[in-house]
């Protein structure tokens, strides 16, 4: 069966030209042009993936996160407007799964909706990966042991534990916020240098160039990605 | 008795020639508040302008306080009916009377006419008659009721009466030590001589109190003189007509100099006053014509008025929706009443709060800011000791708080002339952009669409040529993105709408994400980094930032040739960072270091594609975070850009004290660390 995807979006000719690729590359996709709209496709119909437009002229994107949040964890990318920094973490911190920056490329789309795929499937299948391998760098999370072409690394508790959040959330984005409650905890949401720090620690330590980095990727004014290993 | 005729005070010659003028003159007693209601309603009638005059006479300082406070009442309420309130001082009320209605060429003038015991020859008879005789205008007089019974002092005019008390007691004194002295004397001394005695006692004294207490010394002198020195004794019987003569012409000498004393006294007092007010007013003038701007310009007249009341000034003015807010001095105190005279103040455009009779209650006097008629906000001083100093600087007062009106809308009205320049300077930008917009877009989207149209007029063409026109029209696209990007920003930055999201970023990450946001360009072009391992965090706007980089990046990739390699530097130095982008291409034409971050400014005009905006936006980012930006050629060859941003003072250190969720191993706690 194909996997079936929802795209919320108000502009005719993004969804023309979606209509016109997705369906080729091995989708079925139901097409909304509104929020209520797709908010109703999206709980009378099971989907796999749902692209959300942040400019609806009915509901705020915020709002239809929300709601689909109340009753379904179906992965929800956001497609916004560049300029968009402090709207996107808002929704991603919301419960969004990744995002886009308009204007963007069929590949990178295709690329997020692999990666959203492969975590519910992973989620639904309550399958645990022991071991995660992208480039050069072999995580053995059994036994908690990191490796890079065939060389061990030595991580701090805190580096390890910053590495192994990225990795549960590999492929997608992951926010400032979400990263520092997860290793640090609640109260040091706002301590971004901390997160900078430890990154660039974990960078030294895995990257061949820090400066230009191949997997731990920066996402500007939102939050870092782990590149996933089908990228 | 001045001769000639003045120039009339502007405010009334302006504009209301030919119709008649009304003076009303107001005694200080409590039939002034009937004078005023009788000239109002006269005016009414006429259609006339009107004054409500007073004269201060050296008197004056002796009167009751309740008719003081009538006459104050009174002016007061002369100015809310609309008549003009104007202070002479002179010795005598009618001279003045005439003089000023002659300057201001009235042609009816109000007198009341009072039974009155106290001054029956100023305010009775004989003023009115002396009107009627040199006027030569219309004169109407009031019959004002008997004055009234002067009863006791209230309590709050204790230290008035204390300081008659003291005047008489010091005559009354004097005149005894004289006598004396006089005595002691009198075995070698003539009448005659004790006569000059008692002179010289009389007039030192009328130098030291004021009148009343004078002329009772003066009295009081002659009496002593008499009972004591004139046979025959201890009686004032006078044995020897002559001895009349001596005392008779004694106590004309005596009233003589004590009205002198007098009367030189009230003169000099009335200068200083004057003096004193010409000199705050025009060194207030002075302060204010140097205030290079609104701020300093309040502050001025905040920190001048403070000085010369000897009072807590502050400055009120209405903000954008009309609301009084407070714009120098300190604020208001938490009272609901002060602001609410504040704004009866503004809107009635009359002086009002404490020692007025308005709204008294409060601590503070407000006085309406700049010409009368058009306030531009509202003074608001509190004096030291509100006690009855108020009516004496009113005038003072509503003088040099219109003169910080007048200065405020000075200032207004060259604000609005610079901003004007602005506005100008904008719309040429405008016009600039538009051109070259209009230009830098089409170019991408001609290609766009003659890629596209080409697509699908063919059908045929073969696969190679329809990739490579797809790919036409996607390169584009992205170009077009940029460059609608950068036009964004930079309205974005002109319009001081960025708003600054600074927080310690590492620097290699940002460029990191930059050179990522560039890599298919970057692609086979030689990058070299030389990144100093030990850069600490900088407080950046971390998206700001990142654009600043991309553009210097775009830059030294358009104009240097594709295989020569870009070095990317960035080291510590002294309180800051400096970060270098080289490109190893033909440099900068000589001349343009500076101008190539003027907006729109291209080096080679026409070789290649942009609007001019990308460096001009680095700069103004740059700046706003602190730093510096400059552009040169380098001695090896090919253009360096350079900026800097300041280190901040408490950047956190890389040296493990972060944090660590400690004790046990930490994907085993993920929360709360402590």
């Amino acid at each position: 069966m194909k996997p079936r995807i929802l795209l919320i979006e108000d502009d005719v000719h993004i969804r023309r030209f979606l209509r016109a690729s997705l369906p080729t590359q091995g989708y079925e996709l139901l097409e909304a042009a509104d929020g209520r709209e797709g908010l109703s496709l999206a709980a009378s119909q099971p989907v796999e993936v749902i692209l959300l437009d942040l400019g609806l002229p009915d509901l705020e994107g915020l709002e239809i996160i929300r709601q689909v949040r109340q009753w379904s964890r179906v992965p929800i990318i956001v497609l916004s407007a560049r300029d968009q920094e402090r709207e996107k973490v808002i929704t991603l911190d919301a419960g969004a799964d990744d995002y886009l920056t308009k204007p963007f490329g069929v590949g990178e789309l295709l690329a997020r909706i692999r990666v959203a795929l492969r975590r519910s499937m992973q989620d639904r299948e309550g399958r645990e990966e022991t071991v995660f391998e992208v480039g050069n760098i072999r995580v053995d999370l059994e036994k908690r042991r990191v490796f890079r072409g065939g060389e061990e690394v030595h991580l701090t508790p805190t580096e390890y534990k910053l590495l192994t959040v990225l990795i549960r959330h590999a492929g997608k984005v992951v926010t400032h916020r979400q990263l520092l409650k997860e290793v640090w905890g609640p109260s040091f949401v706002d301590q971004g240098a901390y997160l900078r720090i430890f990154v660039r620690h974990l960078r030294r330590k895995l990257e061949d160039n820090p400066a230009r980095p191949a997997f731990l990727l920066t996402d500007p004014g939102v939050g870092y990605r782990l590149r996933a290993p089908e990228e | 008795m001045p001769e000639g005729v003045q120039a009339p005070p502007k405010e009334t010659a302006a504009g209301t020639e030919g119709r008649p003028r009304l003076v009303v003159c107001l005694p200080p007693s409590e039939g002034a508040l009937e004078l005023v209601r009788l000239a109002h309603r006269r005016a009414a009638a006429l259609g006339a302008d009107w004054f409500a005059l007073t004269v201060e006479t050296p008197g004056q300082a002796d009167l009751l306080p309740q008719k003081q406070e009538a006459l104050r009442q009174a002016l007061q309420w002369a100015a809310q009916l609309g008549g003009q309130v104007v202070r002479a001082s002179g010795v005598r009320v009618g001279p003045e009377i005439l003089r000023f209605a002659r300057e201001n060429r009235a042609t009816c003038i109000l007198v009341g006419k009072a039974g009155g015991r106290r001054r029956p020859r100023l305010w009775g008879r004989s003023l009115a008659d002396c009107l009627l005789r040199h006027s030569g205008v219309e004169v109407w007089i009031v019959p004002l009721p008997e004055g009234e019974p002067e009863g006791a002092a209230p309590r709050g005019t204790r230290p008035r009466f204390r300081r008659w008390l003291w005047e008489y007691g010091l005559a009354v004194a004097g005149v005894g030590l004289t006598s004396t002295v006089a005595g002691l004397l009198s075995p070698w001394l003539s009448f005659t001589g004790l006569a000059l005695l008692y002179l010289l006692a009389v007039a030192l004294i009328s130098a030291t109190v004021s009148r009343g207490p004078a002329l009772l010394a003066a009295a009081a002198g002659v009496a002593a003189a008499d009972f004591l020195f004139v046979p025959e004794y201890w009686s004032f019987r006078l044995a020897y007509p002559d001895y009349a003569l001596t005392l008779v012409v004694m106590l004309a000498v005596s009233i003589i100099i004590s009205g002198l004393t007098a009367r030189s006294r009230f003169q000099a007092r009335v200068a200083r006053l004057r003096e004193r007010q010409a000199a705050a007013m025009s060194e207030l003038g002075q302060k204010l014509s140097l205030a290079a701007n609104r701020e300093t310009l309040l502050a001025t007249a905040v920190a001048h008025l403070g000085e010369v009341l000897e009072a807590r000034v502050s400055v009120l003015l209405p903000g954008p929706e009309g609301e009084l807010t407070l714009a120098a001095g300190p604020p208001l105190p938490e009272d609901v009443r002060e602001s609410m005279v504040a704004r009866w103040v503004y809107r009635h455009r009359h002086p009002a709060g404490a020692g007025t009779d308005t709204l008294p209650a409060v601590r503070a006097l407000y006085v309406p800011l700049g010409p009368p008629q058009d306030p531009v906000g509202v003074l608001r001083v509190e004096l030291p000791d509100q006690g009855l100093v108020v009516s004496e600087m009113l005038p003072l007062l509503q003088g040099l708080a219109r003169q910080v009106g007048l200065a405020l809308e000075r200032e207004e009205l060259s604000r609005q002339a610079r901003a004007a320049q602005v506005e100008i300077e904008a719309e040429r930008l405008r016009n600039i952009l538009l051109s070259s917009v209009s230009h830098d877009l089409r170019t991408p989207l001609t290609v766009i669409a003659g890629s596209a149209s080409t697509l699908l007029e063919n059908p045929g063409l073969d696969k190679a040529t329809r990739a490579e026109l797809a790919h036409n029209i996607y390169e584009e696209a992205r170009r077009l993105d940029r460059l609608v990007h950068n036009l964004l920003e930079m309205s974005r930055l002109e319009s001081g709408r960025v708003e600054l999201h600074p927080d310690w970023h590492d620097l290699e990450e940002v460029l990191g994400s930059a050179l990522h946001q560039l890599e298919t360009r970057l692609q086979g072009r030689p990058l070299v980094l030389e990144l100093d391992p030990d850069l600490p965090l900088v407080q950046v706007d971390a998206i700001l930032l990142e654009r600043v980089l991309i553009n210097l990046l775009d830059n030294a990739l358009k104009y240097s040739p594709g295989d020569r390699p870009i070095t990317l530097k960035a080291h510590r130095s002294k309180g800051e960072v400096v970060v270098e982008v080289a490109d190893h291409g033909p440099g900068l034409p000589p001349g343009a270091e500076a101008r190539v971050f003027d907006k729109f400014y291209q080096a080679a005009p026409g070789t290649h594609r942009g609007v001019g905006l990308g460096l001009s936006i680095c700069r103004s980012i740059v700046e706003m975070h602190g730093g510096r930006m400059e552009a040169a050629n380098r001695p090896e060859g090919g253009a360096v850009f350079r900026f800097t941003l300041p280190l901040g003072k408490d950047a956190p250190a890389d040296n493990g004290e972060m944090p660590h969720p400690q004790g046990q191993a930490p994907h085993e706690t993920p929360h709360s660390p402590y």
